[in-house]
């Protein structure tokens, strides 16, 4: 489905990745794991075609995203989701938020009568802060939530406009356990809707916990993808052994 | 310094500009000659800074926006329009509107839409380049997740400028001080006049409050002062309010 070949990245001189290949398919959880700035942020947001490759494809269902015009482009790009490490919410009420990719899709006209109320969009945005256990907050305003129901309201906004994929860089880095569980309950969610899930974490545990597959990007590529029971008790690559058992220190 | 209440002051108002049509003037003044000088004022500085608000902000969010060569450059001079003399600009205004100038055939010297292009002038520099600073502080973050999230670059523009929505109302009231403030420029390109009857046609507060006490008139200069603080606050109150307002 969306799926990443051979591509490379880099800011000014300096290369993050190259020739990498990665894909996630509709109802599945791919973990990317590997050391923090190895550059799992930068994968995603070339995933998220926000950022354009300096080499190879990105495609989604075989539609090369950066050989289409830019209103084509626009239309790929709404198919996935993204979460980041910080939930960036707007200001605003937590429904105002969860709805912003609902209404971002819907016409102008459709737009104005929203900024009255929750035109036809009430019943998704409800659905979709009961998978995060935060129906209850919907008229709550933003910067009024805890750090880790801010999280979950950042997962609830992507989640509500029914992505195809959906990617989440380092989401519950700065959660309590609680929390955490409550993320991870909603990735199994996901899953269960058929959305493709790439999660880029640097805990290992949970990767196990969540993933079908795990990739290891390490240093400035992919070493290895592979099942998760494989990637974690039979490795192939020297280089993902030993930084799965701790004796690669970055 | 006793304040006498303003319609006890008219007789010091009376002569103040309206020459031979004094003796014609003292129902005027009571009637109108305050009231009109208030709502020269507010015309002219509302109009130049709802105008100058309608390219300032869109101009800042594109500038805070964009990665282009010389941005500093650009912010720099949006910065620096700030210390623009007043008096320099009623200068070139003048000129533009003179007889002589590009824009002379439209015949608006000494008329108050020559005072909005003044203030216009004076009032965007301070409006884009506080708007540019409130555009600019906003979180990556916020503009990154509006984007994933489908939005286009105008949805991004529209999260942008709600997020920096006090930094530009805190602009816009930047402006309308400047403006409303002014006297060097309106009194060049206005004139400071008034009708046979005394009702203002380009006298603003601030011009006559500087005409009042070049002539020794200083309560009434005083009492027209107050009048010009309290419009300040009155607009300030209500553009705090309505960003207030607009939060939910």
């Amino acid at each position: 489905m969306l799926r990443a070949t051979g591509v490379s990245r880099s800011y000014g001189d300096e290369r993050v990745f190259r020739d990498l290949t990665i894909d996630v398919d509709a109802g599945e959880v791919v973990a990317v794991i590997g050391p923090s700035g190895v550059g799992k942020t930068t994968l995603l947001r070339t995933l998220a075609l926000s950022l354009e490759p300096d080499e190879g494809t990105v495609t989604l269902d075989g539609t090369d995203a950066w050989a289409v015009d830019e209103s084509a482009r626009l239309a790929l790009r709404r198919r996935v989701g993204m979460v980041f490490q910080e939930a960036s919410l707007f200001g605003g009420s937590v429904a105002r938020n969860v709805e912003y990719g609902l209404r971002v899709r819907r016409s102008w006209s459709e737009r104005i009568a929203s900024l009255f109320r929750l035109s036809g969009a009430a019943d998704a945005v409800h659905e979709s802060l009961e998978v995060v256990g935060l129906a209850d907050k919907t008229d709550q305003p933003a910067d009024s939530l805890s750090g880790g129901e801010a999280q979950r309201v950042s997962f609830a906004r992507a989640l509500a406009y029914d992505p195809d994929a959906l990617l989440l860089d380092e989401p519950t880095s700065d959660l309590d356990p609680r929390n955490t569980a409550v993320i991870e309950e909603a990735i199994g969610e996901a899953k269960a809707r058929g959305i493709g899930v790439v999660v880029a974490t640097h805990d290992m545990h949970q990767a196990e916990r969540v993933a079908d597959r795990v990739a290891v990007l390490l240093d400035d590529g992919i070493t290895e993808i592979g099942p998760t029971e494989e990637i974690f008790d039979d490795p192939a690559d020297e280089r993902t052994r030993k930084f799965i058992s701790g004796e690669l220190v970055y | 310094m006793p304040l006498e209440p303003v319609a006890q002051l008219a007789p010091a108002l009376l002569d103040s500009g309206a020459g031979p049509a004094a003796s014609l003037l003292g129902a005027s003044f009571r009637e109108g000659y305050v009231g009109s000088i208030i709502a020269v004022s507010l015309y002219v500085s509302l109009t130049a800074v709802a105008l100058s608000t309608l390219v300032s902000v869109p101009a800042a969010v594109a500038i805070g926006l964009a990665e282009f060569p010389g941005k500093g450059f650009v912010k720099s001079v949006v910065n620096t329009g700030m210390g623009f003399p007043s008096v320099v600009v009623g200068l070139v205004v003048l000129f533009a509107v003179s007889n002589q100038g590009p824009l002379g055939s439209l015949e608006l010297i000494f008329t108050r839409e020559a005072m909005i292009m003044s203030q216009f002038v004076l009032a965007t520099p301070p409006i884009t380049a506080i708007s540019l600073a409130a555009v600019s502080g906003v979180d990556d973050g916020v503009r990154d997740a509006a984007r994933v999230l489908g939005g286009t670059r105008i949805d991004v523009a529209l999260v942008v400028i709600k997020e920096a929505k006090y930094g530009i109302a805190t602009a816009v009231l930047a402006g309308f001080g400047r403006a409303v403030s002014e006297v060097g420029s309106v009194l060049i390109v206005g004139g400071n006049i008034t009708s046979a009857d005394g009702i203002s046609k380009t006298r603003t507060l601030t011009t006559a409050i500087q005409l009042e006490a070049r002539q020794g008139r200083y309560e009434t200069a005083m009492v027209l002062g107050a009048v010009l603080v309290a419009l300040v606050l009155t607009v300030n109150a209500i553009v705090v309010r309505f960003g207030d307002r607009g939060v939910a």
